[in-house]
């Protein structure tokens, strides 16, 4: 009697269980610290959940979810609710520096320390290579996404990510 | 130095347990929080139905939607357009019995429709309030645009009655085809006029296929006194036509609760 396999969009409970998961793991690295990343979790799904009947049907879940995500801790980052935290996982030894002001550092001394470091040095970026970096690196996203989220060309996204990439290693 | 890989490894402070608890706990959260923004559920799907394939939606509450599918692009166009107000979740078997109730209506069955008629997708609270005056029409009784309007607070507003009636979310169930223009001729249909004949017919009306105006047979009742008259009575002449419903025949009208006009007697045989 009646019809099946009608043009509905995909269920919301169905979208938060399959990027739950990345996108937990994506306000952690970004955000650095449990509480606030529960806070933007729990935002970005309240936002999204409004805002996802306006979603075009069409249009991939992945990026839109990771542009409200990235709106989100731009927002926070912006108002200043809490400052940078850094982690330090081990203490703050000085490093040693050459006369050029570049640090040196090799991986298996201390991988901690790295880490924490290399946060330092990416919150140094511009915002859009950062977020784009963020976006590559920390979700996984690819440079389609990555402009999808951005709203910028793939180019755009790509020479961010690598302008970024380069940046880092210059100053590594 | 390989900087892609520390990156790769930047946040691995957070173990897949920690992860897990987390998630869990922001979880429940974000549960909490989405409980008082969700927007009601809906079971939605296609039912044929003896007027045509229509999209249907019901909730909780009662039914919500019931559009006339007329060609291939309106299905997906519609469950956009409702998106913002539900979450539709496809169930064949609570809107087959839609169809079901239509088919017994139409063969004649005058209680066979559910009364349970939600109007969330009403456009703006101006046409929810038509459209609950219009709830108030009987079966076998129609009022013209400018009656409606009246009833609703809006005396001049036939034109917006009548936007209202295309919008009507849930046609047959809210009877927009017991609207007709004030002097007698049977306006349009959302789904075509040829499904209003057909519902007009089976709520009692003489109507003939082709048929543009109100039959002859049909009476007037007056709103106010309660008193229903031929159309060619002399009082109709001056009666406030936005307070008259037009009823199929004086059986309807009794029906309704009117007495007979004791001028133009409309119970007696002669017409």
């Amino acid at each position: 009697m009646a019809r099946s396999n009608l043009p509905l969009p995909v269920p919301f409970e169905e979208i938060m269980s399959r990027h739950e998961r990345g996108v937990m793991r994506f306000l952690l690295r970004v955000s650095k610290d449990r509480e606030d990343a529960a806070d933007l979790f729990q935002e970005t799904w309240l936002r999204a959940y409004r805002a996802y009947p306006r979603l075009d049907p069409e249009r991939d879940v992945r990026p839109w979810l990771y542009a409200i995500a990235l709106n989100l801790c731009r927002n926070r980052a912006r108002d200043g609710v809490r400052r940078e935290q850094v982690i330090t996982a081990v203490g703050n030894e000085k490093l040693p520096v050459d006369g050029s002001g570049k640090v040196y550092r090799t991986i298996t001394e201390n991988d901690g320390y790295a880490v924490v470091h290399l946060h330092q040095l990416m919150s140094a970026l511009p915002a859009k290579q950062r977020e784009a970096l963020h976006l590559r690196y920390f979700a996984g996203l690819d440079y389609a996404e990555i402009a999808a989220a951005m709203d910028c060309s793939q180019q755009s996204a790509r020479a961010n990510v690598s302008q970024a990439m380069r940046k880092l290693k210059s100053i590594w | 130095m390989e900087i892609e890989k520390l990156i790769g490894t930047a946040g691995g402070e957070f173990k897949d347990e920690a992860l897990d608890a987390l998630l869990r706990r922001a979880r429940r959260r974000v549960d909490s929080a989405l409980k008082h923004v969700r927007r009601p559920q809906a079971a939605v799907g296609v039912v044929q139905s003896p007027l045509g394939e229509l999209l249907v939606a019901v909730t909780g509450r009662g039914i919500v939607l019931n559009h006339y599918l007329l060609n291939g692009r309106d299905l997906a166009a519609t469950i956009e357009s409702v998106r913002p107000q539900l979450d539709l979740v496809e169930d064949p078997s609570t809107v087959k019995q839609i169809g079901e109730e239509i088919r017994r209506y139409l063969a004649g069955e005058a209680k066979a429709l559910r009364q349970n008629i939600e109007l969330i997708l009403a456009a703006s609270p101006f046409q929810q309030k038509v459209l609950r005056k219009l709830q108030e029409v009987p079966r076998g009784a129609v009022v013209s645009y400018q009656g409606l309007g009246s009833a609703a607070g809006a005396p001049k507003g036939a034109r917006a009655v009548g936007n209202a009636m295309h919008h009507n979310p849930v046609p047959i169930y809210v009877p927009c085809h017991r609207v007709i223009a004030s002097d007698g001729g049977l306006g349009g249909y959302g789904g075509g006029a040829g499904r209003k004949l057909q519902l007009l017919r089976s709520e009692g009306f003489a109507l003939g296929n082709g048929d543009v105006k109100l039959p002859h047979s049909s009476v007037w009742g007056h709103r106010g006194s309660k008193i229903y008259c031929r159309a060619n009575c002399r009082t109709t002449a001056r009666v406030d036509r936005s307070r008259v419903w037009f009823f199929a025949g004086p059986d309807h009208a009794r029906h309704a609760g009117f007495r007979p006009c004791k001028i133009c007697r409309p119970d007696s045989a002669e017409l």
